[in-house]
């Protein structure tokens, strides 16, 4: 039906323009009354089409989109271009339906098609109210949906996930084989494979109480701590090196340490927040709590000659402002640096607001990384106690044993100072006087100051409460309060990506209205909410409910109907399929081995690295390898050169942590089949692996057997057995005929078995499902 | 390029890449590369992640530009430290007049410098110049071999940059951006092409001097864009890959068959379970396989005839820019998109006998003469020089005063780094030939005619390999990301 009344509205701006709205209103007008979604219908438009020129970068005619009050506003020509109500009133849609090309919107590319017009039309009709981006309006306690599959009734996560698969037209995948299961969750958990033990006792009673055994172990092991600090290593940009040109050593392993203990602790993630961001600004703060300052230290210093330290200082603060944003946010604030978001609601003045809390920190891109607290080693720690308490206990005695003893207190004093401190970079909030003022940078330019600015948080995000000091520990508060939309929700869908391979968002590092919607949106706010309230911001409880679940106990396999409908598993109806990160690729071949050392802490260790990779102008310090178990330590010990990191690991994707990275982009790619095929640290693995296989019987059938079952926990398919036992004989032949036998790390071995029996080994750390997590 | 390939070209590019990312809003960009494991499927359309898939199995497969490119691929000789304009091109006599006298305080005002303090002389040329060839291009009596050559190069003599600190101008040169994070110029042209071989990496590069260059290796970093994309560094000692030999012991036939078996059992793997990535791994192993003979065989120079070897000043074995230019042309020959040389030590202060223009300056153009001449030649010969772009330059150049750090007059003579005005030089790849374009004052201390800023050079380059640096984009953080950041005009003038 045609609605008149428009019509006679738009007589008046020419006949092309009326018959193109007279085509769509008989297109559209049955629908006139259902209620336009903002977020999921207009705002897809705005910002694919208008928002480039009409937005926080750049305002055209005055006219801006990216806020309700500057929609509304009068633009350049004195009227405003949305009248609410009347579509046909407003400039905006006598703009996009103009006839001449030279006039309509948008200038560039073709027209809207008439479906998105339509909407646009029927938004303002209804009074174009605005809303907020989804993730800026906080999580609210999502009702668990009922389902009456069996095994999938008790986990709230299953309920959520199988409703939205079932819409999919998906159903679920049987559980993963015991064995399958065990590797997934010990890998997921501690970062290393299982051990062949855990692996029996599922296999011997696949029972879910098993299971959750089998989980609460994990989650109590030290490995747990290392693994997950390996995840918050990018996020803080962690390395031992300070970046820029010298690139020098910086003893940072200490706030490593930190983390690891945070993890193991379960120290809740509102206190870890807080202690990282302000630990120095608590109340009386002990020492761990400095430590954790140690986060925000991680940023560069340039100590290159002739260099600005001022200019350093900035960019160091920049950074720590970008990195608070993108670990606890999921917002890209970089943007704002320069001007106002483009798309998301934060003004350009806001970033300085933001940036004011950390402006007043006491360090100042200097060589000495001023101010540093000394911190020992765990071991060290326990010495000086040690002394310390034998000098204490001598003194207190009568002062004639003292004068007997003085002696021995002086030898004992001299050990305790030859144990020598590590200055340790920290957070240090400078003294009342001493207070920089904060300016805008006029497009971004440290150098070109704007308005001065107080500290302060975006006018989009919720109110910095009067209750709270405005310093960094304020806002390090206001980060974890309950009313911030962000936190958990970013936090829960990072751990929930680690685990499934892609995030309920899949644009980690992006919860503005450029990143990917979630893809169950009501599980991520009923995880969100029931984090903060009932798991009391604590990871473990969140962890163990999402491997718990049935969703996550899924086989992997794929399906040919999966495969069609939903190849990237998107809607969740197997298991996680994903290639092992860096570190865990590098612990699983040491561990399997049984060469891994399960040493944990203190300052980062060198194993073996091919000769004149440290090439680093005006900077002494050399690769030295490490000796004796230090060699196999896991790949979170590694020495971190931010402009040289360790090869084998930036070939599997691991960021160079010169910034914060929230989402590492698995590639596969020649250069990784080589690291795993010949870097001396996996040949060294294949050859100990090979020597436990020897071990482990007298017949071929019975090594080649205990090889594939300690990588893969599972006995080779009978087609898989004789491919290994081809390569075998193949490389036997050739090592028999060839006398001079393997050399690797400095070593020969002769005996032909051995040697067949390291490359079947080799081949068998660089197979899919070795490398995959599945 | 034949009509009959211009339609291919044309009809290409309505399904490139770039193409089908403009139309994506997604948070990676819409970029769906076959070995983006997990993320490989990534949507395009709406922000809905489920939408429209691509599949595109092999990220270095080559790509059509987004018009008709005049150059196919580059090399790029990046003189690291910044070698002295004023004494190798932008000859400038009137300097010489000026040598030894008071720097007037015009100059001085409002400049900040690395190294300068108070009151600076002026420092004449140090060396003799010359005008060459049908082009009449002045070169100083350092370059003798280069001097015989100048008909075929274009110069840029009035660059100027941002950064006076050696490893933010190499960012800005070769990432668009002093600040750490940006994909390197070879990262986004690999990106955007792909190369032409598959058995060698897209993007490789080369560094002699001793060292690598100041900023370290995110001068060649990928930045945001998938590892995939960042420069293999290779080296003339050791491996020229990591980890491309096998261990010792281990022949050919035995690697053959551990690749064979390992992709056996993979192949197994891949009926049970369906995963297409599995497809993916097996033929990276296959690539891994090829890499470890073609790389080393790419490698080896000593199967270049005699007169080549004394063209360039090549001893095989040896770690050198001279090799070095050798297998640029070696890797150009083969079809690899970006090669990129750094050559360290020509940073000029004057404050040591490595450092200054009589000595460490002296030493490093006899290091580059004779083989960037020999690699101009060897390309021409060979027909290559055509449609392989060559590029010469530092991060930034030297100033016409002498420096004085701390005030003082050091023992050597050199120039402070210095961002107004700087020359390099670019061949080949439908660059004008004998053309020298920009001029500066007449101490060459401010350039007054056709600056070229660095952001110009790159939208330049990237335009003579049919891409406008404007369309190259990659969403990151929420943005369009692209090497010119939002700076850039190509350069129509030098292009022939």
């Amino acid at each position: 039906m045609i609605n008149f009344k428009s019509f006679k509205r738009i007589i008046p701006f020419g006949f092309t323009g009326a018959m193109a709205i007279l085509v769509l209103g008989l297109s559209c007008n049955d629908q006139e009354d259902e209620k336009v979604d903002f977020n999921a219908e207009v705002r897809p438009i705005i910002n694919n089409k208008c928002i480039s020129c009409h937005g926080g970068v750049k305002q055209s005619g005055k006219f801006s989109l990216l806020f309700e009050s500057e929609a509304l506003a009068a633009t350049k020509s004195g009227e405003p271009a949305i009248v609410p109500g009347h579509a046909d009133e407003s400039e905006m849609i006598k703009r996009i339906l103009h006839e001449d090309p030279e006039v309509r919107m948008p200038p560039e590319g073709p027209p809207l098609d008439p479906k998105e017009i339509d909407i646009l039309k029927k938004w303002i009709n209804q009074g174009a109210k605005w809303e907020d981006h989804w993730s800026f309006i906080p999580p609210t306690d999502k009702e668990i949906p009922e389902i009456s599959e069996s095994g999938w009734t008790d986990n709230p996560i299953d309920a959520f996930v199988l409703e939205k698969m079932e819409e999919k037209g998906l159903s679920p995948s049987p559980q993963a084989p015991a064995a399958t299961l065990a590797r997934r969750l010990s890998l997921d958990l501690t970062g290393l494979p299982p051990t062949p033990e855990m692996v029996k006792k599922l296999e011997e009673s696949p029972e879910l109480t098993t299971y959750e055994e089998l989980v609460d172990e994990l989650l109590a092991s030290p490995q747990y701590g290392e693994r997950w600090a390996a995840m918050w290593m990018d996020l803080a940009r962690y390395a031992d090196t300070k970046g820029y040109q010298k690139d020098r050593h910086r003893p940072m392993w200490k706030f490593r340490d930190w983390v690891i203990d945070a993890f193991n602790a379960d120290m809740p993630f509102d206190q870890f927040t807080i202690e990282q961001i302000a630990g120095d600004l608590l109340p009386n703060p002990n020492k761990d709590q400095l430590i954790a300052t140690g986060f925000h230290r991680n940023t560069m210093t340039n100590d290159e000659s002739g260099t600005d330290d001022e200019e350093f200082r900035v960019a160091a603060v920049l950074d720590r402002v970008n990195t608070t944003w993108e670990v606890w946010q999921g917002i890209t604030f970089a943007c704002v640096q320069c001007h106002s978001h483009p798309y998301d609601p934060i003004k350009h003045e806001e970033f300085y607001e933001f940036y004011a809390f950390f402006n007043n920190t006491s360090d100042a891109d200097t060589w000495t990384d001023s101010p540093t607290m000394p911190v020992y080693t765990k071991i060290e720690e326990q010495e000086r106690a040690n002394i310390l308490h034998w000098i204490d206990s001598v003194k207190s005695a009568s002062p004639k044993t003292n004068y007997q003893f003085a002696h021995q207190i002086e030898e004992k004093e001299a050990e305790l100072k030859s144990i020598r401190p590590d200055p340790l970079p920290v957070m240090e909030e400078l003294s009342a006087d001493e207070r920089r003022q904060t300016f805008v940078f006029e497009r971004g330019n440290w150098m070109e100051h704007g308005k001065e600015v107080q500290p302060g948080v975006p006018g989009s995000m919720p109110k910095f409460s009067d209750t709270l000091p405005n310093n960094r520990l304020g806002l390090a508060k206001w980060i974890v309060s309950d009313d911030n939309p962000l936190t958990a929700r970013v936090t829960v869908n990072r751990i929930w990506a680690q685990l499934f391979g892609r995030g309920i968002v899949e644009t980690q590092e992006d919860f503005g209205s450029q990143g990917f919607e979630p893809t169950h949106p009501e599980l991520l706010d009923w995880m969100a909410v029931n984090w903060m309230k009932e798991q009391h911001w604590q990871l473990k409880p969140l962890l163990k409910m999402m491997v718990m679940s049935a969703t996550y106990r899924q086989s992997s396999e794929l399906s040919k109907e999966a495969l069609d409908k939903d190849a990237a598993n998107y809607w969740l109806s197997r298991g996680p399929r994903v290639r092992l990160t860096a570190e865990q690729v590098r612990d699983q071949a040491l561990a399997v081995s049984g060469l891994l050392s399960k040493k944990m802490f203190g300052p980062s260790v060198m194993p073996p690295q091919p000769d004149g990779v440290w090439q680093v102008i005006n900077n002494p310090e050399k690769w030295i390898e490490s000796k004796g178990d230090d060699k196999h330590r896991r790949g979170i010990y590694t020495y971190w050169r931010r402009t040289s990191p360790y090869p084998s690991m930036v070939s599997f994707d691991s960021p160079s942590r010169e910034f914060c990275v929230n989402r590492r982009i698995r590639t596969n790619t020649p250069l990784q089949a080589l690291v795993t095929m010949n870097d001396p640290v996996y040949v060294e693995a294949a050859q100990a692996l090979a020597l436990k296989m020897k071990a482990a019987g007298s017949t071929l059938d019975e090594q080649l057997k205990e090889g594939y079952e300690l990588a893969l926990f599972k006995q080779p398919k009978p087609q898989v057995l004789n491919s290994l036992k081809e390569l075998y004989q193949t490389a036997y032949l050739h090592f028999e005929a060839n006398g001079e036998g393997l050399e690797n790390l400095g070593k020969q071995e002769t005996d032909p078995s051995i040697n067949a029996l390291t490359m079947v080994a080799n081949s068998i750390l660089n197979l899919d499902g070795f490398i995959t997590k599945d | 390029m034949n009509l009959f390939e211009e339609v291919i070209y044309k009809n290409a590019e309505l399904n490139t890449r770039r193409h089908f990312l403009k139309k994506c809003l997604s948070g990676m960009g819409g970029l769906a590369l076959g070995s983006l494991l997990g993320s490989s499927l990534t949507s395009c359309g709406s922000n809905d992640p489920t939408g429209q898939m691509a599949d595109l199995n092999n990220p270095m497969k080559a790509l059509p530009s987004h018009f008709i490119p005049k150059a196919k691929r580059v090399i790029y000789l990046h003189m690291a430290g910044a070698p002295s304009q004023l004494e190798l091109f932008d000859f400038k006599p009137e300097l010489q007049k000026l040598n030894g006298l008071d720097c007037p305080p015009s100059l001085l005002e409002g400049k900040r410098f690395a190294f300068i303090q108070g009151t600076p002389q002026m420092l004449g040329p140090q060396y003799q110049f010359k005008q060459y060839g049908q082009s009449g291009a002045w070169v100083s009596d350092r370059l003798p071999y280069f001097s015989q050559n100048v008909d075929d190069v274009s110069f840029l003599k009035a660059m100027h940059t941002d950064e006076f600190n050696h490893a933010p101008a190499q960012l800005l040169m070769q990432t668009g951006s002093a600040r750490l994070g940006k994909p390197s110029i070879g990262s986004w042209v690999t990106y955007g092409l792909g190369s032409e071989n598959q058995n060698l990496p897209g993007f490789v590069v080369f560094v002699s001097g001793g060292t690598t260059p100041s900023a370290g290796k995110s001068i060649w970093g990928s930045g945001f864009l998938p590892t995939v994309y960042q420069g293999v560094q290779c080296r003339s000692k050791g491996d020229p890959v990591l980890y491309l030999s096998d261990p010792k012991g281990v022949s050919r036939e035995l690697r053959e068959k551990t690749i064979d078996i390992i992709n056996d059992i993979n192949r197994q793997q891949y009926q049970e379970v369906g995963d297409p990535e599995i497809m993916t791994r097996i033929s990276q192993y296959e690539m891994a396989f090829k890499m470890q003979v073609s790389v080393p065989e790419t490698m080896d120079i000593s199967d270049e005839p005699k007169y080549i070897h004394e063209m360039y000043g090549t001893e095989p074995g040896k770690s050198s820019f001279a090799n070095n230019c050798l297998l640029a042309r070696r890797l150009a020959e083969k079809g690899v998109r970006f090669i990129q040389l750094y050559h360290y030590g020509w940073d000029s202060h004057g404050s040591n006998q490595k450092e200054s223009l009589h000595h460490g300056f002296n030493d490093r153009c006899q290091e580059v003469d004779k083989p960037m001449s020999a690699l101009l030649q060897d390309l021409k010969q060979r027909g290559l020089l055509d449609d392989t772009l060559v590029i010469w330059g530092g991060e930034f150049g030297r100033t016409p005063m002498r420096e004085n750090r701390g005030g003082k007059e050091m023992k050597f003579q050199g120039r402070d780094h210095h961002l107004e005005a700087f020359t390099i030089w670019m061949a080949g790849g439908g660059v004008k030939p004998g053309l020298s374009y920009g001029e500066t004052d007449e101490i060459g201390y401010y350039g007054i005619k056709d600056r070229v800023h660095v952001h110009d050079l790159q939208a330049t380059i990237l335009h003579l390999l049919g891409m406008d640096h404007e369309k190259l984009t990659y969403q990151f953080q929420g943005r369009d990301f692209r090497l010119t950041d939002v700076h850039g005009n190509v350069v129509e003038k030098i292009i022939a």
